[in-house]
């Protein structure tokens, strides 16, 4: 008979399939199994635990006071804080007739000091256990290359010259089209002209400048489908020694793949991007950088890139975009009175996939209704071209009261602060994170200084701005799950951004007024807050790793929501479809917010509203 | 009370007497989950060839320390039984003989009651060991576990009441996942589980409906 110790524990479930074999052997070995019957108290917040358990069968509730949090099911595990911390964070409670294997608390502290990637899931910064798990990712570089489509490399465009077009014509045109390969029509033929072929026309053989490129070029095309993976074009390359292949699609010619994309997609090409804006002529150009930049997202996510890195980089280029487009498509009087702003999470730089256009233009003086009414057409058609979604408070330039002299604004701003409605301290908020790209930066901050003059120290007005966190509460995450699903309908889902990033966004945005700090990402506000003694080092710390966890997990679902073509549902995460692991650390992530939010609300004396 | 006069006759006439602790009550709370696997269902002709056992203490069942051994019986299985347990010649013969595992077992049961899935079978087949061995039966109490199932969704049916209570039905019924069968260890801890849940609902006075259907997978090769 084989040796089977236990059959029914299964390896495969992280964080276990992290253990060797042997740990495994050694684990099997140790394993019990308890029963919990319905209402039964199995681990109590507070509380040390001697055992970790993992479902077998049956719910166990998650609760903190009268509050449920989680529930959890089958393979699950809890409480790693209780094992290894000496404290349960919550009330673990069956909810059903429940079996859970135990592990004795000696054997887990075992695996966590001889096996760091086991260790790992028991940190107790939600921030180291979401960087060791994005660890395991990055191992995926190189091969997801390999993988990608060829038309999801960056690529030249395809010019088309005839033969008899002279060497120096040639070598014009590639110039002025920037590239460095031609397709060359000669009567039924299609030839190649390169750069190179060009100099060495001229250098080595001295033909004169006016020969025909036909001359020149040569006709044994090798060439790709732009469906193709890149490790097909890389061995074309490989077998015809050339680093440069022409790209087909249905039939025809499209552009050129030279080894420097391929290197571009494996490196992320974000340094190529900012060259692409700038030589951009028109808004074609443009939005063919827009939709790099979008690309690259998912690129440096794939590669294990870490979304606050990625965040930073993605802004940073959507930045460049929009002053380019606003050199673009700027009247002078605008150019030079005006100065653009980008907003909301855009302005924050935590926009990683976009969502909303959130921008406005400020002016020092007023300028010609012509020129305004035609800036504001202009510049948000352009963005809605290029892809970027209008915004549904309608926070653009397209509206008025978002492109308005600097007097008239400060007014607003006054109008919005005593106003006290949602709407209005919604404006408020989208407007505390601008940030100026082009034009004159001075405005906006003079703005703000308005802004913070008007509400500092008004205990009332914070409230108010602040009572808004109160918007969304935290979900019961699992709670709606299990009911819905003991009817068979729908499953369990979270909204990230009304559950994680918004409250912790609003609550330091709240502080960041009250406190006049100007800086715009959330987490530069949580670092001035610590400075200044408003939050305690090792919260503040948490409260940044939860939002880069919320950000990870919106990303995720975005990027998966763009290749289902679902937009709208792209900040819900289904909890059946996500790992072990990650409802973890999600579950982490919302107790941080939790806290986050009894801060604020006793800060604020929220409790009077 | 035949059985009590039974013990008592076992208990005075018991062969070797170091084996009284059978006879003494168990510590409280613990019962002990048996079963065997055997060359087929006739006690009189067949044999044990793979025997396992579990305590659950309290509420906890005891995985950690089993009692598991592999007899080597002294006829070869047969084909039959070969396709029920995947227990072949050559695994058995690398088994132990009972009369060296049978001291082991009978520690490890102690006083406990004893708890099974058709629990009597696998005594009978047992007890045909131990009689020759320690001129006596297993004074156990048994606890059927399907008793116990019958009990909580069958008790005070109408009559005409289709029963069920095939092994992967009530496992299913209670929701408990089903390990490979036929692995005596395996059925012991599945045993082990139905106990623990069923028990508490018996303590607890809920009840299984009746009108919640079970589905089953046809089994295969069994």
């Amino acid at each position: 008979m084989p040796s089977q110790s236990m059959q029914g524990f299964d390896t495969a479930n992280p964080p276990f399939d992290r253990l060797a074999h042997q740990e495994v052997e050694e684990l099997r070995a140790v394993l019990d199994i308890g029963y919990f019957s319905p209402d039964e108290m199995i681990v109590r917040q507070g509380h040390a635990s001697d055992l970790l358990h993992i479902v077998i069968k049956g719910a166990v509730e998650v609760r903190d006071g009268n509050t449920l949090l989680a529930v959890l099911g089958p393979k699950d595990s809890f409480d790693s804080r209780a094992v290894v911390h000496g404290a349960a964070g919550e009330d673990f409670v069956a909810v059903e007739e429940t079996l859970c294997y135990l592990i004795p608390r000696n054997v887990v502290l075992d695996l966590i000091r001889h096996n760091a990637a086991f260790a790992a899931f028991f940190y107790a910064d939600v921030s180291r256990k979401l960087d060791a798990f994005a660890q395991q990712r990055k191992t995926e570089g190189v091969e997801s290359v390999l993988r990608a489509r060829i038309r999801e490399a960056r690529q030249g465009g395809a010019v088309f010259v005839d033969g008899a077009t002279t060497i120096e014509q040639a070598g014009h045109c590639m110039k002025d089209n920037d590239i460095n390969a031609l397709f060359v029509r000669d009567g039924q033929r299609v030839g190649v002209v390169t750069g190179m072929n060009l100099s060495k026309a001229v250098v080595l053989r001295r033909l004169a400048l006016d020969t025909p490129v036909r001359e020149v070029c040569h006709f044994d095309v090798v060439s790709v489908d732009g469906s193709d993976f890149i490790f097909d074009a890389l061995l074309l390359m490989t077998k015809h020694n050339k680093r440069r292949l022409a790209i087909r699609s249905d039939g025809d010619y499209v552009g050129f793949l030279e080894d420097i994309d391929i290197l571009g997609l494996l490196a992320g090409n974000s340094q190529l991007i900012p060259g692409r804006i700038d030589r951009a002529r028109n808004l074609d150009d443009l939005a063919g950088a827009a939709r790099d930049i979008q690309g690259q997202v998912e690129r440096l996510h794939r590669q294990g890139l870490k979304v606050d890195l990625i965040a930073e980089i993605t802004s940073d280029l959507n930045r460049r975009l929009f002053r380019k487009l606003f050199e673009m498509v700027a009247p002078l009087a605008i150019r030079q009175d005006g100065c653009l702003l980008l907003m909301g999470s855009e302005g924050r730089g935590e926009q990683t996939v976009r969502t909303d256009q959130d921008n406005a233009l400020l002016l020092a003086e007023e300028v010609p209704d012509g020129d305004l009414a035609q800036f504001r057409e202009a510049f948000s058609g352009a963005l809605d071209r290029f892809g970027f979604p209008p915004c549904p408070g309608n926070v653009m330039v397209r509206n008025p009261v978002w492109s308005q002299t600097l007097e008239g604004f400060i007014r607003q701003l006054k109008a919005w602060v005593f106003s006290r409605d949602a709407a209005a301290a919604m404006n408020i908020a989208i407007f505390f994170d601008a940030v100026a790209v082009a034009g004159n930066p001075d405005l906006v901050v003079r703005a703000k200084e308005a802004l913070i003059d008007l509400m500092r120290g008004e205990a009332a007005l914070l409230a108010h701005f602040a009572h808004l966190i109160e918007t969304f509460t935290t979900p019961n995450l699992g709670v709606l799950s299990t009911i819905m699903a003991s009817v068979g309908v729908g499953s369990g889902e979270i909204d990230l951004k009304r559950a994680g990033t918004f409250p912790i966004v609003h609550g330091v945005r709240t502080l960041a007024i009250d406190k006049g700090i100007l800086v715009n990402p959330t987490a530069a506000r949580i670092d001035a807050l610590v400075q200044i003694g408003s939050l305690d080092t090792r919260f503040g710390r948490e409260l940044t790793s939860a939002l880069h966890a919320f950000m990870e997990f919106r990303l995720r679902s975005q990027l998966r929501a763009l290749h289902r073509g679902t937009i709208g549902a792209e900040s819900v995460v289904r909890l059946d479809e996500i790992t072990t692991v990650d409802r973890d650390m999600l579950r982490d992530a919302l107790r941080v917010v939790r806290q986050f939010r009894e801060l604020v609300r006793n800060h604020y004396n929220l409790g009077a509203f | 009370m035949m059985r009590w006069l039974r013990n008592m006759f076992y208990r005075v006439s018991l062969g070797d007497h170091s084996y009284r602790f059978l006879f003494e009550p168990g510590p409280p709370d613990e019962i002990v989950v048996l079963d065997c696997e055997t060359t087929g269902l006739n006690p009189r002709t067949d044999e044990v060839i793979a025997i396992a056992a579990l305590i659950v203490r309290g509420q906890r069942i005891m995985m950690s320390t089993p009692f598991r051994a592999v007899i080597r019986p002294d006829k070869d299985p047969t084909s039959t039984s070969i396709k029920v347990h995947r227990l072949r010649a050559q695994d058995v013969a690398v088994g132990r003989a009972m009369h060296e595992v049978l001291p082991e077992l009978l520690r490890f049961i102690g006083g406990r009651p004893i708890v099974g899935y058709y629990v009597d079978f696998d005594i009978r087949m047992l007890d045909k060991y131990i009689l020759r061995y320690i001129e006596a039966k297993l004074p156990n109490r048994r606890i059927e576990v399907s008793s116990m199932y019958y009990a909580l969704k069958y008790g005070g049916a109408p009559p005409g009441t289709v029963l069920d209570l095939r092994f992967a039905s009530i496992l299913a019924d209670l929701g408990i996942p089903s390990l490979e069968q036929h692995d005596a260890f395996n059925d012991t801890l599945m045993t082990a589980m139905m106990y623990v849940q069923l028990q508490d609902m018996q303590k607890r006075g809920t009840r299984l409906s009746r009108t919640r259907i079970v589905h089953q997978v046809a089994p295969i090769g069994a």
